[in-house]
């Protein structure tokens, strides 16, 4: 705030510290202390039932990243992943945003539906997408047969396995692109387009050459929330699949949560929990730097 | 609304066409979107007999319910949730609007520092705090207990939602503020009785999506909870390994779930929409 008279040095100084102190308290304890907590943890040799909590160094570093499981299917799946889940959602997404972008009857209810996917909670997203895809009774394989075509047990093949994960997650996120980059593109400005129909432009020079590049820094912000969150994925992959069959379509955040509470070691999960923290601390920087340089080329 | 703009096949086409293909074209999404929720409703209805043959057969029946709400964990599973969601809601809001008014009001050093802890935290996977967090919560003696799923589902927000009531107060013109503090108001005075209740509509969209989000939360109850404080999340994940084959049962707990939110979605429409436009 600019031009206040400040009767007492600090004053603003203090009205800051109080007006952030509540949350960062908060995000001290509950997030600060627990990760360093944990930091200590992942050098020890900590097991659930039996913590003897002797220092063993970089031992639990060491032997996640040189576990197979974790260098050829869990890091291949995250990132894999995260990818497609972000693209998939995005396409989807934009391509739903420049449809409803008309007037039309009925643009309430469309909105009301498109909603929906956003209220459902991803177990329960998980527990619907896991009925329709069972492999005897699911709707999805009674179709296939009425089609003549032969049913899947969609859940016990890895990469189908894998695809249900992602559509299940392609669902619950693309009504929020659509939302979104619909609230983008109208409030872009109408004249280069009107002055774009008056050349005859065609529709796809006008969505490649004004739509998207004025659309570009709503689409990174939402690419950036997305990546991030798509990283630390867990509840539909654990309500889907458990991470099976066999281990094949672990995640991240699973891979970590199955060494610390169920092979009961907490001392590797934590050094499971602190590299995939770091892993995506990096890809978070690097996108906020992204994020920032498109801003300032704005 | 911007100019309306079809690719050149779609252009040739009579206007009758073209309506028919975007009306088809609408109903293909809504269906898209729709269909696992209706499916999960329909299932719901089906006796324990017929719910193997979902598409076909015409008994009908809401035994499922009434059955599902004689289990009185699922009950209090029920109750868990909305009253953790509700609590929540309430203390998240008050730390974060204070937290993203000092953002959006202030620069400098101190604004900055504090944004990028903010961001960064936001960056870091649940996992990596919830999972140490379940040590500290145990050594504070409050596992599994109210106040120690409560909290942290306290602290998952501020990061994202001092972000968000950033952006929203930096919508919020300052200059009524600073007419006030020239009138003689303190800065809390003008923060309380001129920039909150511009706020409003802005607190009650973070509102609606912090209920939602804390509702819908499964991985901090997995971790932070034994058997004493059982969340609708958690119940419903065991359910479907424990009790894999009773789909109606099921389906009747997923739809009573999401009774809550669709409520939302359907009265508090331009909250939940205003909050979802970052």
């Amino acid at each position: 705030m600019t031009p206040v008279p400040r009767p007492m040095f600090g004053e603003q100084q203090r009205f800051m510290l109080f007006l952030i102190a509540p949350a960062a308290l908060l995000l001290a304890l509950f997030q600060v202390l627990p990760i360093m907590i944990g930091a200590n943890a992942s050098f020890r040799d900590w097991a659930l039932y039996n913590p003897k909590k002797t220092w063993v160094g970089l031992d639990h570093y060491r032997q996640v990243i040189t576990d197979p499981a974790f260098l050829e299917v869990v890091l291949p799946n995250t990132f894999l992943f995260m990818v497609l889940s972000v693209a998939g959602a995005l396409v989807l997404g934009l391509a739903l945003a420049l449809l409803l972008n008309r007037p039309f009857p009925g643009q309430k209810l469309v909105q009301t539906v498109l909603l929906v996917p956003l209220m459902v909670a991803p177990v329960i997203a998980a527990i619907m997408m896991r009925w329709m895809f069972n492999d005897q009774f699911g709707i999805v394989n009674v179709v296939l047969e009425g089609l003549g075509l032969e049913g899947q047990p969609w859940l016990v093949q890895r990469w189908s396995a894998f695809a249900i994960i992602l559509l299940t997650d392609i669902w619950l996120w693309t009504p929020w692109f659509t939302l979104l980059l619909l609230a983008g593109l109208q409030s872009l400005p109408k004249e280069p387009f009107e002055a774009a129909a008056i050349d005859g432009t065609s529709a796809w020079r006008v969505f490649s050459h004004l739509t998207l590049p004025m659309l570009r820094p709503v689409i990174v912000v939402c690419v950036v929330i997305r990546a991030i969150d798509a990283f630390r994925t867990f509840d539909i992959v654990w309500t889907l699949t458990g991470g099976g069959p066999g281990r094949s379509t672990e995640l991240f955040s699973l891979y970590a949560y199955v060494l610390a509470f169920l092979n009961l070691d907490l001392g590797r999960g934590s050094a499971a929990a602190i590299i995939g923290g770091l892993i995506i601390l990096f890809v978070g920087v690097g996108l906020y730097r992204l994020v920032d340089r498109i801003a300032q080329s704005r | 609304m911007a100019m309306v703009r079809q690719p050149l096949i779609f252009a040739r086409l009579p206007t009758g066409v073209r309506r028919l293909l975007f009306a088809l074209a609408l109903f293909g999404v809504c269906f898209a979107f729709a269909f696992p929720v209706l499916w999960l409703i329909l299932t719901s209805l089906r006796p324990e007999s017929g719910v193997y043959y979902v598409h076909r057969g015409t008994e009908f029946t809401l035994g499922n319910f009434a059955e599902v709400l004689r289990d009185d964990r699922i009950v209090e599973a029920f109750v868990n949730s909305a009253l953790i969601s509700t609590l929540a809601t309430f203390f998240s809001l008050l730390v974060t609007v204070s937290s993203g008014y000092m953002l959006s009001r202030f620069s400098g050093p101190a604004s900055r520092a504090w944004f990028g802890t903010i961001y960064v935290f936001r960056c870091v996977p649940y996992i990596s705090w919830v999972l140490p967090l379940y040590f500290v919560t145990q050594s504070w003696g409050i596992y599994d207990t109210y106040i120690g799923l409560l909290l942290p589902h306290i602290a998952v927000h501020i990061c994202f939602f001092s972000w968000l009531m950033k952006g929203f107060f930096d919508g919020i013109d300052p200059s009524m503020e600073h007419a006030a503090l020239i009138d003689g108001c303190t800065r809390w005075g003008a923060f309380i009785r001129v920039a909150l209740p511009s706020a409003i509509p802005a607190i009650s969209a973070l509102a609606v999506l912090c209920w939602l989000f804390t509702w819908n939360e499964f991985l901090f109850a997995l971790i932070l909870t034994g058997n004493r404080v059982p969340v609708i999340t958690v119940v419903m994940a065991q359910f479907v390994t424990e009790m894999g084959l009773r789909w109606n049962l099921m389906a009747a707990t997923a739809v009573m779930a999401l009774v809550p939110a669709f409520l939302l979605a359907l009265f508090g429409q331009k909250y939940v929409i205003r909050g979802l436009r970052i």
